[in-house]
């Protein structure tokens, strides 16, 4: 009635894909595009691969061993995992400068992997829901 | 050649120098206290995915990256 033609099998997943590819490539360019660059360069494999698979990526903290889960964005996005990985407590902090994404989340994970106390000290606490770490789109 | 990245609202901004001239190493260096005395974390990658919480000059390092004071949402 409104034209509206069911997309052949597979078709959402190759217009997601597709989607992806436009966003890593066609936006190098931006602030953007160019701090997830950087970010990309600076992840371990295996954090690149969670980060390309599930939009977040896990770290080390540097003096307490606890594992952390850094979510795609740029606030209210850093989460301590407990021993079963679900989420235990939500970490909020971030450099001074509104700093595009990638460099917000290189500097988190910097941070923790190096100076864990100092970031604990200076963090804000907030309850972890599923709320929080919704990922709007594609961008490992 | 060896690389300062820091980060700022429009990405970062890329200082390459060779570090066996010792005029480019020496503004590296100067480049690399002016930022940290401001409030700079500075980091070096030590493999892939390991990174190094500086707070000297490290001449030999390749990529140095610089993040502004953190601070809670």
């Amino acid at each position: 009635m409104f034209g509206f033609r069911p997309l052949p099998p597979g078709g959402r997943s190759r217009r997601r894909a597709t989607r992806a590819l436009f966003i890593r490539h066609g936006a190098e360019g931006t602030p953007e595009g160019r701090s997830l660059r950087l970010l990309r360069e600076w992840l371990s494999p295996t954090q690149r691969e969670q980060f390309a698979k599930r939009g977040y990526f896990e770290v080390i903290g540097s003096d307490s061993g606890k594992r952390y889960r850094i979510h795609a964005g740029a606030s209210v996005n850093v989460c301590e995992m407990d021993e079963r990985g679900r989420p235990l407590e939500g970490l909020c902090f971030m450099p001074i400068g509104a700093l595009p994404i990638g460099d917000v989340m290189l500097a988190q994970k910097i941070a923790l992997e190096t100076c864990e106390r100092e970031v604990r000290a200076v963090a804000r606490r907030f309850t972890p829901n599923g709320f929080h770490f919704r990922q709007a789109r594609p961008l490992g | 050649m060896a690389i300062q990245i820091v980060m700022n609202r429009t990405g970062d901004s890329r200082h390459s120098f060779n570090p066996d001239e010792q005029q480019e190493l020496a503004k590296a260096e100067q480049r690399f206290y002016e930022l940290t005395n401001a409030g700079f974390t500075a980091a070096v990658r030590t493999g892939p995915g390991q990174t190094l919480h500086i707070r000297s000059f490290d001449a030999n390092a390749e990529e140095t990256v610089f993040f502004p004071r953190l601070v809670g949402g």
